[in-house]
């Protein structure tokens, strides 16, 4: 890998942007003008269907202006016209890299609506299918940011993580992507015998991957430096007021995690950190998403350990009719904070239900960091939100 | 780093939240649950209430935005966060049927596209928004909200207004 004094080379793009625009001045003596350009929605590098409406100085982004709406299917509209255990398939497709989350979001929300009791093996299984997933979106986050740069080799290492770990989803809940398997109550089914030393000899040798394989190949790459490094560079304040949460907040160094700060489930019996960073780059993310894996990693290690033995499916009875009132549920997912929102009039089908999705308020910093870059630069900022097309667009 | 988090446990801050709301006019009802603090407060109070929580209380984060229609009026949720385990819940009712409400986007800036949003959605009017258009639907020709109790699925009826 290269020297500590060459990767300090790479930074000959990272000026501040506010030094690449043209002043007024030189712009009316020479006549300047910019143009107005559409990316997407259909672009290949693009990240989903989004467009972004781009006002162009030369190569600098002079205002972005990201228009939504091309995946829209109204799930709000969907839910309230199902009965409440028939919601969960819907939240499956709202953000389908990181489909266990929103599952467990939606659980927890009418759970606390409903006098039932979930088994401490449920709990356990939920958080462990959680962390999987987990890594089963921030590994394959950091191949498309890769891929965006023009390296093709990290996003089929990639999904090499992807597919092992989607087999022993589809071992555990039957479905390789459209899980449908943390339910009311508790979760559809145990894990099959052997399981968990499966799942543990591979976690094992993830942890020995992680090193060659997307560490030593990525890091101290001069073209990732030179081409990530002081890229969307957000401060902690423009975080904290813009509303970001999960990785872009942290890689500013704002310490705040879901799984921490407002526990839920198993995670309040887990030892892990949160991780933070302070560069608030698109190269800080990238430091940020790899030590969640690691944390992941820890973490579904102490599950395995100390996995409870028990029922995994709470007294729910037939009907599901949870009492008046408004139930939140709030998880960490792979993109930051989760929220759903149900107000239940008694009856049997929601009567609102409303979800947070982190990608659609991590977004609005488009709006706000583009302008000053350079246009290529406009796809590592994507691999630093990491937005998913189902998550935001409802 | 200028970020200021709060600190000290969470009993404290959730009496000293409870405490500043109660200290001003314009909340009709409060109460503690939990980590959660409940404030309901009358429509025209929700901007300055808002403002006490950001300024005075230090809370930093706004989480979302929920509209639920109850048929003749509208409710708003508010949810903030201290980030560091306590909840504040500000809740609001707007009578009638064309409901209008001032923005927070200059006290708590990510309100811009909740509201966006929620104007799409429900056709809730946002006093003072810099940029009021939808979000998810299209921009001309569709004059509908759609999650409204109103608006009945029907395939047909989408398309009827983008003739």
């Amino acid at each position: 890998m290269l020297g500590e004094e060459r990767r300090t080379e790479g930074t000959a793009l990272t000026q501040p942007a506010s030094g690449r625009l043209a002043s007024p001045d030189i712009r009316d003596e020479f006549g300047l003008e910019t143009i107005d350009m559409n990316m997407g929605p259909q672009h290949p590098a693009m990240h989903g269907l989004l467009r972004l409406i781009l006002e162009l100085d030369g190569e600098t982004v002079v205002r972005c202006d990201p228009v939504m709406g091309y995946l829209h299917r109204s799930k709000e509209k969907i839910s309230e016209n199902r009965m409440y255990p028939a919601v969960i398939p819907i939240t499956d497709r709202i953000d389908y890299m990181n489909n266990m989350a929103m599952e467990y979001g939606y659980c927890l929300a009418v759970e606390k609506l409903l006098d039932v009791e979930i088994p401490p093996r449920a709990d356990a299984i939920r958080a462990l299918m959680n962390e999987f997933s987990r890594i089963m979106s921030h590994i394959p986050s950091l191949g498309f940011l890769l891929l965006e740069l023009g390296a093709f080799t990290p996003i089929l290492y990639a999904f090499r993580e992807r597919e092992r770990i989607q087999s022993i989803m589809e071992e555990v809940t039957g479905a390789r992507m459209m899980f449908h398997y943390i339910r009311l109550g508790g979760v559809k089914a145990d894990l099959p015998e052997g399981m968990p030393e499966k799942m543990w000899e591979y976690i094992e040798g993830l942890e020995s991957r992680l090193q060659p394989d997307f560490i030593d190949l990525i890091e101290g790459n001069e073209i990732f430096i030179a081409r990530t490094r002081g890229v969307g560079k957000i401060t902690p304040e423009k975080a904290v007021e813009m509303g970001l949460t999960g990785v872009p907040l942290r890689c500013t160094g704002v310490e705040f995690d879901v799984r921490k700060h407002y526990p839920y489930g198993w995670y309040e019996n887990l030892d892990f950190d949160v991780v933070t960073d302070q560069a608030g780059d698109v190269e800080a993310s990238y430091r940020c998403r790899i030590g969640e894996v690691r944390q992941s990693i820890r973490m579904i290690k102490q599950i395995l350990q100390s996995l409870p033995e028990g029922e995994v499916m709470g007294d729910m009875g037939r009907r599901i009719r949870p009492t008046e009132g408004d139930g939140i549920g709030r998880v960490e997912s792979a993109r930051g904070e989760y929220a759903v929102h149900v107000v239940s009039d008694g009856s049997d089908t929601p009567y609102r239900v409303h979800y947070r999705t982190p990608c659609t308020v991590n977004m609005q910093l488009l709006q706000e960091i583009v302008p000053g870059h350079y246009l290529p630069d406009i796809m590592p900022i994507m691999g630093l939100i990491d937005p998913v097309s189902g998550a935001w667009d409802k | 780093m200028a970020v200021t988090l709060p600190e000290g446990n969470l009993e404290t801050r959730l009496s000293r939240y409870l405490d500043g709301f109660n200290g001003r006019h314009g909340i009709e009802d409060s109460s503690v649950e939990g980590n959660l603090v409940l404030v309901v407060v009358k429509p025209g109070d929700l901007p300055a209430v808002l403002t006490t929580a950001r300024e005075t209380l230090g809370i930093l984060h706004l989480s979302f935005i929920t509209v639920v229609d109850r048929r003749g009026s509208f409710e708003l949720t508010y949810e903030l966060l201290d980030l560091r385990g306590a909840q504040v819940r500000v809740k609001t009712t707007i009578e009638g049927e064309e409901p209008v409400i001032g923005s927070v986007t200059g006290i708590y800036p990510t309100a811009n596209w909740h509201e966006r949003e929620a104007y799409d959605m429900f056709g809730v009017a946002f006093k003072g928004h810099p940029d009021l258009r939808r979000l998810y639907m299209w921009q001309d020709h569709f004059d509908h909200h759609p999650l409204l109790k109103s608006f009945e699925i029907s395939t047909r009826r989408t398309f009827e207004g983008l003739r």
